[in-house]
């Protein structure tokens, strides 16, 4: 028996639609959903079945229309970033005029952390993941697979409680991707955190204990007994 | 069809870039366009002016044995003339006149017969003073030497013949006494000095009867000139026009086949209109080309804030197998578009300030000049929108690889000329350059008269475009030397905006440092452009005004008729009448220093400051201050002009004896003064020699007081209100001048260049390029990095935070752009106006600084980067998740 109060985030009837009228699009029907610290989930669907919208709504990037998304144990919307919440994005999320090092920092110093604190954790999170040697480079001096890594680097070092990767792998190779996956189930595994991976690459899917499915906005979650205290 | 399609995308999703570079394309072509129509239309008037202004075109001189009818006939009849009267000059030995018991006796001098016609045809050229306006008329400064006036009589002494008796019937002036008297046939050069001092008009019937016996007996006593008005239609510029008049002028002489000469007073005129002209054509060099260069380089940079987006769509295209030329082909196809809407624009632009400003309702004076500068305007606009758009996609698409074109932000390497140190150079050249301008007086226009050609030293404008282009890579190399190695410092200035994030900050400016240099030296140049064009003309209007005082003798001017008594207490109830601020009076005398008469003024050297301005343009030697302080301490002192204080070889101390008429016994008397300097130049004194001295000394050495003109400032208020309120309490003998009558004289007058119009246009481009510079570099550069802003957003910065991001670039870029540019504008603006020496008449002693001018230049670039940054602010604070969506 887990308890709703110990989710790291919750969905309730949660809905998303974009537009108005006869315009209108849903794109999340009524979903319900949980997440725990230490789950590790894959969400699989098709391109357009709604896997990057509701990780959206988790991610607190976007309001559902209808129903409610919490976050039980880590707070309110305003205090999911920085720190609590790290999201990766599928095209690359690097600020082009700072390094590598700049980048893992920043989310740090927005956070209202002391300069030379941030860049010793920023390193250590880059060594976490073998990218010391990249710490100088622009992000336009790396490859795809490393530009993710460092994404994921400077989401280990704000040691999130809950990291969402919107198809993380779906510009890179098979190989590349598979090493991006394994650096973000390693930092979440280190930081004990829950981890949301959209993916529609069943092989990458079958590396996740548990796996939600899309298909045209509807999720489809495994039974998970919860109860409210 | 691809390029339709494309074009078509380009108007759907990048709007801002594409307006953008339209108004930056559209700038250029207004401005260049209005500088156009106020260069055809100034010229126009100013050929027009000349034409008005000459009240005799030609005075024709009949020569030696030539028949005067037949020449006058043959004048007549040239197409063109419109009258044609004879002008009879006999040469005097004296005048002599007995007032009061006293005998007056004058040097040699000239008797002047005249039609009946003659006022009317030419209404200009004698202005009635004192009695009548017809009969025995005695020149003004001949009836002071006599001491003579209406009713007196006077005799006129002639070699050959016997003295003759005449009774005065009126004093009057000869407005154009230089043109009158002039040597007809001899160059400029060999004119003489000034007209004579003494001259006696009558009607030609009078003249006859006197002088005719001479045409035997001493036929070198006599001339005969036929003066003709000429309103044959001329092309409307002036060097056109002064050809035409110079070679009708010719041809009237080979039809006269040596029986006369023309004096062409219309060509003279011209000529000096012609080299106005050409001033008017090297102020739009000076003025008007930085602002057209500066609207290519804003549209360049505008253009430049979304070439990372650009590489990326034509990257994507290549990634499709889109060639190379394919890839120039949708770059010419946006330039294309960019070239005709803005070329559009700026022309609808142009015709609505030509409408406003210079009431011109076509781009020149004619139809083909309009052609011209349309055809040119849209031609240097297509030209800028090439350089923006398709010249950068050309070269990126040769050079750079599919990779390179996705970089965003890139390892800038400093430029070549920055690296070869080209600023600097450019610097040494241009202070070179100035230096050896300098050494020639800073002769810019070079228009002999009688040669047609006229040529300009266009060598001249090298300093200043040299200073131009040093100013714009300087600042460029400080903005980038400061971002790539003053990152500490950069961090601590940015820290007030972007608190903790400062370092963060500093690193991102430092590689957005292209961008943001570029930015700064944009806003420089336009600082500098709008200071310097503002500064100029303010120094230009200044001395205008100048220049107005010094002919007019103050805001208003008392001129008391001669012969009669005017005691300086006068003064005190002019003082007192509404709108007079100050008054003083001065004694208009004259002086013989050796044998030359001259214009005496006796001045209060302490009180004339408070009815008039004094330039220290006007002495030599001194300030206006201390001069007037020499004369001040020492009651004999006296200042002469150059050529006299040359001519007697004087040194400061020199005693100078002038011969003045004495107020009791009227004859010449001996009175000594001691040379204290040399005056150029002062209110209401002639254009050529004269002297200042003591008002007190003058009366007590003369034994009179009389005051020949009242000097009034009215502090620019109603002058021709107070001029009306003076007339009236001084009574109608007393002419009264107001200076806004006279500015309008010397504003149509052919020695000033018109820049009313060109002031107005150059002023408010100036601020639109500042205020576009700021606002629209910065927008443009901002919103093409909204997805950097939208990922910070998602990693958790608050709308703080962005704006600390958003602020510091947008301050750095403002600020520094208007420090940097106020520096360059104050370098180019006096190197500017002492290149341009030649169009200030006094030249300026202190630049005029439009302060409020500055403020609203200043106001409108903080308004508009408020404007930018905000608006950004406002994007990078919405819902990350909708940025990402929609980038």
């Amino acid at each position: 028996m887990t308890h709703i109060e110990d989710a790291l985030v919750h969905g309730s009837d949660v809905a998303r639609t974009f537009g108005e009228g006869a315009a209108a699009v849903v794109a999340v029907h009524d979903a319900h959903c949980v997440v725990f610290p230490g789950d590790h989930i894959a969400v699989m669907g098709t391109s357009g079945s709604g896997k990057s919208t509701l990780l959206h709504l988790l991610a607190g990037l976007d309001e559902p229309t209808v129903g409610a998304v919490t976050w039980p144990v880590i707070g309110t919307r305003s205090q999911l970033r920085p720190g609590p919440v790290g999201v990766v994005f599928q095209s690359p999320s690097l600020m082009p005029a700072l390094t590598v090092l700049e980048n893992v920092t920043l989310p740090l110093l927005l956070a209202g952390m002391e300069r030379d604190d941030a860049q010793r954790q920023a390193r250590q999170a880059l060594g976490t993941l073998d990218l010391e040697e990249l710490a100088e480079k622009l992000p336009e001096e790396l490859s795809g697979g490393q530009a993710q890594r460092v994404a994921i680097a400077r989401i280990l070092a704000s040691c999130p409680r809950l990291i969402l990767a919107d198809e993380p792998t779906g510009q890179l190779d098979h190989a590349t991707g598979s090493h991006v996956i394994d650096a973000l189930v390693a930092v979440a595994t280190t930081t004990k955190a829950g981890l949301v991976v959209n993916t529609h690459d069943p092989a990458m899917a079958e590396r996740f204990p548990t796996r939600w499915t899309m298909a045209d906005g509807r999720l489809t979650t495994p039974e998970v007994c919860t109860c409210s205290a | 069809m691809l390029s339709v399609t494309w074009t078509r995308g380009l108007l759907r999703r990048r709007r801002s870039r594409l307006v953008g570079t339209t108004i930056g394309v559209g700038v250029a072509v207004a401005l260049l366009a209005s500088i156009g129509a106020f260069l055809s239309a100034s010229k126009a008037t100013m050929a027009t002016r000349a034409s008005r202004s000459v009240s005799v075109a030609w005075q024709v001189e009949v020569q030696a044995g030539g028949d005067a009818t037949a020449v006058q006939h043959s004048v007549a009849s040239f197409p063109g003339v419109t009258t044609a009267l004879p002008v009879l000059f006999a040469r005097t030995t004296a005048f002599a006149a007995t007032v009061d018991g006293t005998t007056q006796t004058t040097g040699g001098g000239y008797v002047v017969g005249l039609p009946a016609a003659y006022s009317t045809a030419f209404a200009d050229q004698i202005r009635g003073l004192v009695g009548a306006t017809e009969g025995i008329l005695l020149s003004q400064q001949t009836a002071t030497n006599l001491h003579a006036a209406p009713g007196d009589s006077m005799t006129i002494s002639t070699a050959g013949l016997p003295d003759v008796t005449v009774t005065v019937a009126g004093i009057a002036e000869l407005t154009n006494a230089d043109s009158l008297f002039q040597k007809v046939g001899a160059p400029a050069n060999s004119q003489p000095k000034a007209p004579p001092d003494n001259v006696l008009i009558m009607p030609d019937t009078t003249w006859h009867q006197l002088f005719d016996p001479l045409a035997i007996s001493r036929p070198e006593l006599l001339t005969t000139q036929i003066h003709t008005d000429y309103t044959r239609p001329l092309p409307p510029d002036p060097s056109a026009a002064y050809r035409k008049v110079l070679g009708d002028g010719h041809n009237v002489e080979l039809k006269l086949a040596g029986a006369g000469l023309v004096g062409n007073n219309l060509a003279a005129k011209l000529a000096s209109a012609r080299s106005d002209s050409l001033y008017a054509q090297i102020l739009f060099l000076f003025l008007g080309l930085p602002g057209t260069v500066l609207a290519g380089l804003l549209t360049t940079a505008v253009a430049a804030a979304g070439a990372d987006r650009r590489r990326r769509d034509q990257a994507l295209l290549r990634t499709r197998g889109a060639s190379t030329g394919r890839l120039v082909r949708l770059a010419l196809a946006e330039a294309g578009l960019v070239s005709v809407v803005g070329g559009l624009v700026g022309l609808l632009g142009a015709l609505l300030i030509g409408r406003l400003a210079f009431r011109a309702t076509n781009f020149g004076g004619t139809t083909w000049n309009a052609a011209v500068w349309i055809t040119a305007s849209c031609v240097v606009g297509t030209a800028i929108a090439l350089a923006a758009i398709a010249l950068p996609a050309w070269r990126d698409a040769r050079q750079l690889t599919v990779t390179a074109s996705r970089a965003i932000v890139g390892r800038a390497k400093n430029p070549r000329w920055q690296r070869y140190g080209f600023d600097a150079a450019a610097l040494i050249a241009s202070l070179i350059v100035f230096w050896l301008t300098s050494r020639n007086g800073y002769k810019l226009v070079l228009a002999i008269e009688g040669v047609p050609t006229i040529s300009v030293n266009y060598w001249a404008f090298a300093a200043p475009a040299l200073l131009w282009v040093a100013a714009g890579l300087l600042t460029w190399r400080v903005a980038n030397v400061l971002l790539d190695r003053g990152r500490p410092l950069v961090t601590r200035i940015v820290r007030p905006l972007s608190g903790g994030l400062s370092d963060t900050v500093a690193a991102s400016m430092r590689r957005q440092r292209r961008l943001l240099a570029r930015g700064l030296t944009i806003v420089a140049l336009s600082t500098a452009f709008a200071a310097s064009t503002a500064v100029f003309n303010a120094t230009y209007r200044q001395q205008a005004e100048v220049d107005a005082v010094l002919s007019n003798g103050a805001d208003v001017t008392v001129v008391e008729p001669p012969g009669v008594t005017v005691r300086p207490d006068q003064a005190a109830t002019l003082g007192e009448l509404p709108g007079v601020k100050g008054v003083t009076a001065l004694q208009h005398r004259f002086a013989y220093v050796g044998n030359d008469l001259q214009d005496l003024y006796g001045i209060d050297p302490t009180t004339i400051v408070n009815a008039t301005k004094l330039q220290d343009a006007y002495f030599v030697g001194g300030t206006a201050k201390q001069l007037m302080a020499r004369l001040a301490a020492k009651p004999d002192a006296a200042l002469v002009s150059t050529e006299t204080a040359r001519d007697f070889q004087l040194a400061l101390g020199d005693t100078l004896h002038l011969r003045l008429q004495d107020g009791r016994t009227k004859q010449f008397t001996d009175v000594p003064f001691t040379y204290a300097g040399v005056v150029k130049k002062f209110p209401s004194a002639p254009s050529d020699s004269f002297l200042v001295a003591n008002a007190t000394y003058v009366a007590a050495q003369t034994g009179s007081d009389t005051v020949g003109l009242f000097l009034i400032d009215t502090n620019h208020s109603d002058t021709i209100a107070v001029a009306a309120q003076v007339q009236a309490s001084v009574g109608t003998s007393a002419k009264v001048n107001d200076i806004a009558n006279k500015r309008r004289k010397i504003g149509s007058s052919l020695t000033s260049v018109e820049l009313a119009g060109l002031t107005r246009v150059e002023l408010g481009f100036a601020l639109l390029l500042a205020a576009a510079a700021s606002g629209l570099v910065l927008w443009l550069g901002l919103n093409e990095r909204r997805r950097a802003f939208a990922i910070a957003r998602a990693l958790g910065a608050n709308r703080r935070q962005l704006a600390g991001f958003v602020w510091s670039e947008s301050a750095f870029v403002t600020i520094g752009g208007l420090a940097l540019g106020s520096s360059s504008g104050w370098a180019l603006t006096r190197m500017i106006v002492k290149v341009l020496t030649g169009v200030f008449d006094p030249p300026p002693t202190t630049l005029a600084i439009p302060w409020t001018y500055l403020g609203l230049v200043v106001g409108a670039a903080v308004t508009a980067t408020f404007f930018a940054a905000g608006r950004a602010t406002s994007t990078a604070s919405q819902p990350a998740i909708e940025l990402l969506r929609d980038l």
